[in-house]
């Protein structure tokens, strides 16, 4: 049964990975679908505070407080402290959305290259970076990143640290993997053979080959990172009001759940959007990566 | 029947499991020890004269260097004593026990929950797939994977507590008091809990099962013997299956952990999340220090049985292969 | 003709897959008698697989099949599934070409031989487990007692496709499908496996199709040999008349790149230079024109009819090799 075989097996001009149109069309839809989303979310969180009149996330006037939505002036109605809710929702999406990139950019360098080394060099210094890397993989990631927002304090600094602090070694684990697949490579040993210099090894050869892989898992870390961010914040140990987070509006509407609960579902909402973006953005980069 | 291999992976594994276990000691302690204003501070509150403090700090032994504290400790964790709360001022492993008791419930419950339903539904919708079913189920797991489960959690109050009234909204009834009250007042953080790993089992399952359906010979094989579906699936199939899931499940414990932190807040469950949470926020990091070695212990430990266990039950293991 | 076993006329399978439309086997026509042993050769990719699948319904849903297939008289082309399944095992069974895979690795022999038994008929664990030891031995297996309770792995490769034998001959099948049966087994103990295949069919009188790469192979063991090309029967005859009188400049081909068969399975085969046709798009004319030797301007345009052109001796070409020509 064809199915079963390797490509190579069926030797007539089935080329089974030849994307039909229809397919090809689906498939830069699954792309661009959650992509379109993501810009538009990245757009109303970054830039659209700057061009539109969006009133202040913080400082709102009692008057005007627990307004309901199409308020004049305050699309999604205010909340208890006078704050209009949207301005917190793009606000709190835009620190949100710097802690995400900002540990995937650090698990992305600092682990990308942990791993991509330790695998190249091999011996002993793989063997006692994997074990340290070990010892971080054991923790249960929510506790140790309560334990370390704890200690240093919440700030965004101080979480985007603490959430760092099991991203390297997530990617370092996921790079280290990819890195030992490619050092069986011919152009790797080639490249040995001819004396290149490590560096150059790491540079030229091993960072464009496990690049599009940690891209993927990047995509579907951002999710991640959104959540456990949110929940750090939902516990009062992420971003500390009154500045907006949306975990921090989630908890702070969750007080009065049963009266208004629409303080809970517009945070939630963005959260869910932004995460299911990244996480289909992710998947759908794996599946064309894999399928070539 | 237990071959040599298998052993010999046991005690690999187990030696294997000891410096990890180390290591997180040595981390948590490193980690709680660059608070800013030390424990001593902060009990006494900010009023508390340096004297006091210093007082404070030499009668819990905190001006010793963090070395001898940290071996210190370990001395009494290697016996079982996971030293003093600094705010309840009781043994912290006598607290642990029923908090752990309570977690442990949840977390059970909430694999009992996933599992029976990932479980029939992905062997349904690897029956037939790209039915109905199948479309739904891959929907739902999809999408179920993108919700973060504080939200989901708070859904499932605002329509079971406060809509509906089906279930308490807070609270925990123990099982010595009342069993339906138990578990009433369980349904909902256990569901919520349970939810993202429904989706989660369901996604790796029915691929996993379709996967084998359509690609292996031996399913070929069996198919070709003139049994039923029903029979190829589970017989031939799921028992495959089964081995990865194990596997999974295993690694899934401490995700889970993570979110009994949470889920234990939100639910107001007298947990062992929960008293990890009171303890941060009280400062009190002997306490912290306990929960996070046994939140370690149980991911270390969870993760060797899933080990464990894929090599007691997949023969290819069990009996070397080659 | 009475003692026809399998009948079968003009079957085509189609695959339908993302738009597409792959036209896997073309009207293929052939007899089988009760315990005769018939091979199928062609290359990669010509159809042996899928038309020999089509026979037991282990087809993806993708596929269509249509045409005629009848065993004993009675109808396997769009046979419901539930009945269809009575047949599998117990009239046709099949071996397939990687006895590693082909076994499930986490079930123990005895399972999953007992399972083939108890599939077809209401037989007790007791009785069924005495009769897997039977099969067992009968496939030359030593020590059935012990290899009952082992897993795949714990044996080696020709073991396992003398227990995948043992699984096909459980129901006492008329029909034995050997899908490249030997392709993955190193030189000698695919000459034990073949010796055992043909000692057990006149034992038990079973009809076996041998599908294979190896026109050599199908030399040595077979009654009559089908050369398949793109889907379609391209020459068929006896094989003593087939090799004293090799007609298709295909087969002639095939012949030559026996000596190079010592390549993986599946591999391609480079028997002629060229490419096998495209199954989307087949010519007008002859499928081998654009690779044949002895091709004319008629190969191009116009099909050459499969016939039965001397006696018991069918093919189609419009200019066929004559008797100890060169191609
Ligand atoms: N499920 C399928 N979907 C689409 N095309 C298929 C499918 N199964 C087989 N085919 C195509 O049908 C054609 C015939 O395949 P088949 O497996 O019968 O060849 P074969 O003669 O057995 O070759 P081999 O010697 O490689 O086993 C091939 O071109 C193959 O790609
Ligand atoms: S019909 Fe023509 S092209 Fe086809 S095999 Fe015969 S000679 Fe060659
Ligand atoms: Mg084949």
């Amino acid at each position: 049964m064809a199915v079963t075989e390797a490509p190579a097996s069926s030797v007539l001009a089935v080329d089974e990975t030849a994307p039909a149109p229809a397919r090809k069309w689906l498939r830069s839809l699954a792309i661009g679908l959650p992509a379109g989303l993501l810009v538009l979310i990245f757009g109303a969180c970054f830039v659209l505070p700057l061009v539109a009149p969006i009133p202040k996330p913080t400082g709102g006037d009692v008057l005007s407080s627990s307004l309901p939505p199409f308020s004049p002036g305050h699309l999604l109605g205010t909340d208890p402290n006078g704050n209009d809710i949207f301005s917190r929702i793009l606000y709190g999406g835009r620190s949100s959305l710097i802690v995400a990139i900002s540990v995937n950019l650090l698990g992305l360098a600092l682990g990308g290259s942990l791993g991509a080394l330790s695998a190249h060099f091999g011996g002993a210094v793989d063997t006692i970076i994997m074990r340290v890397l070990d010892v971080f993989i054991a923790f249960p990631s929510l506790v140790l990143t309560l334990a370390v927002a704890q200690s240093l304090g919440p700030s965004q600094r101080n979480t985007i640290f603490a959430l760092a602090f099991f991203s390297i070694p997530a990617f370092a684990r996921i790079s280290r993997a990819a890195t030992l697949r490619l050092r069986e490579q011919p152009f790797m040993v080639a490249a040995k053979l001819s004396g290149t210099s490590t560096w150059r090894i790491l540079v030229r050869h091993i960072a464009p080959n496990i690049g599009p892989q940690l891209m993927t898992f990047a995509m579907l870390g951002m999710g991640i990172i959104m959540i456990i961010e949110g929940a750090l914040s939902f516990l009062g140990l992420g971003i500390p009001p009154p500045a907006p987070s949306w975990g921090n509006m989630i908890a702070q509407g969750q007080l009065s759940l049963s009266a208004t609960p629409l303080l809970v579902v517009w945070p939630s909402l963005a959260l869910f959007l932004t995460v299911i973006g990244f996480n289909q953005l992710g998947e759908a980069l794996r599946a064309r990566w894999s399928g070539r | 029947m237990l071959g040599s291999p298998s052993l010999r992976l046991v005690g690999k594994r187990l030696l294997m499991a000891v410096p990890i276990v180390l290591g997180v000691s040595i981390l948590t302690f490193w980690v709680l020890n660059l608070i800013p204003g030390n424990a001593a501070q902060q009990l006494l509150g900010p009023e508390a004269s340096p004297d006091q403090i210093q007082q404070l700090e030499e009668e819990m032994g905190l001006n010793r260097p963090q070395v001898v504290r940290y071996l210190d400790w370990l001395g009494g964790a290697v016996h079982g004593d996971l030293g003093t709360s600094l705010v309840s001022r009781q043994p912290v492993t006598d607290e642990l026990g029923p908090r752990l008791a309570v977690s442990g419930e949840v977390v059970g419950l909430a694999f009992l929950i996933s599992l029976g339903l990932a479980i029939p539904v992905s062997l349904l919708a690897a029956r037939w797939p790209n039915r109905m079913l199948d479309r739904i189920s891959m929907v739902v797991s999809t999408t179920g994977l993108s919700v973060a489960n504080y939200v989901f959690a708070l859904l499932l109050v605002l329509l079971f507590a406060v809509q509906l009234a089906w279930f308490p909204a807070i609270g925990y009834t123990p099982l010595s008091e009342s069993v339906t009250g138990n578990l009433r007042s369980l349904a909902l953080p256990a569901i919520a809990i349970a939810f993202p790993l429904f989706c989660f089992y369901t996604r790796f399952l029915r691929s996993d099962l379709v996967d084998q359906m359509q690609g292996e010979d031996y399913i070929m094989t069996a198919r070709a013997k003139g049994i039923g579906p029903w029979q190829v699936l589970l017989r031939h199939a799921f028992r495959n299956s089964a081995f990865g899931l194990i596997t999974i499940v295993g690694l899934n414990l401490s995700t889970l952990i993570g979110a009994t932190v949470i889920i234990e807040q939100i639910f107001a469950l007298p947990g062992i999340g929960q008293m990890l949470l009171q303890a941060i926020n009280t400062r009190d990091f002997i306490v912290v220090q306990a929960c996070v070695i046994v939140f370690a212990i149980i991911t270390v430990l969870a993760n060797l049985l899933a080990d464990l266990l894929y090599a007691v039950l997949d023969p290819r293991i069990r009996y070397g292969s080659n | 003709m009475s003692d026809t076993l399998l009948q079968v006329e003009d079957l085509r399978v189609r695959f339908d897959q993302r738009g597409r439309r792959v036209y896997a086997v073309n009207g293929l026509s052939y007899r089988l008698r009760a315990g005769q042993m018939l091979a199928i050769v062609g290359e990669s990719g010509s159809g042996k697989t899928v038309s020999s699948r089509a026979l037991m319904g282990l087809l993806p849903p993708s596929a269509t099949v249509t045409g005629s297939a009848r065993i004993d008289g009675v109808e396997l082309v769009g046979m419901p599934e539930p009945e269809m399944r009575r047949h599998r095992g117990a009239d046709i069974a099949m071996i397939f070409q990687d006895p590693t895979r082909s076994l499930n690795p986490t079930m123990r022999i005895g399972a999953q031989i007992t399972e083939a038994i108890r599939a077809h008929a209401r037989v007790e664990k007791d009785a069924a487990r005495a009769r897997a030891m039977e099969l067992l031995s009968l496939v030359r297996i030593s020590d059935p007692q012990r290899r009952f309770y082992e897993y795949p792995h714990q044996l080696s490769g020709g073991m396992r496709q003398r227990v995948m034998i043992a699984i096909a001959l459980a129901s006492d099948p008329k029909l034995l499908i050997a899908d490249e049966a030997t392709t993955a087994l190193d030189v000698t103990t695919q000459a034990q496996i073949m010796d055992l295949l043909g000692e057990l069919r006149s034992r038990l009188g079973t009809a076996i199709i041998l599908i294979s790469h190896d026109l050599g192979l199908a030399a040595s063991y077979a009654d009559d040999v089908i050369v398949m090309y793109a889907g379609r029967a391209v020459e068929y005859a006896p094989t003593r008349t087939l090799f004293a009188k090799m007609r298709m400049p295909y087969t002639r081909a095939l012949l030559d790149a026996i000596p190079r068969l010592e390549r993986q399975s599946h591999a391609r085969l480079p028997i002629t230079p060229g490419q096998p046709p495209d199954l989307t798009a087949l010519p007008p004319g002859c499928a081998f024109e654009p690779r044949c030797a002895r091709a004319t301007p008629q190969c191009r345009t116009s099909r050459p009819p499969f016939a039965q052109h001397e006696v018991g001796h069918w093919w189609a070409c419009w200019n066929p090799c004559k008797d100890g020509e060169p191609v």
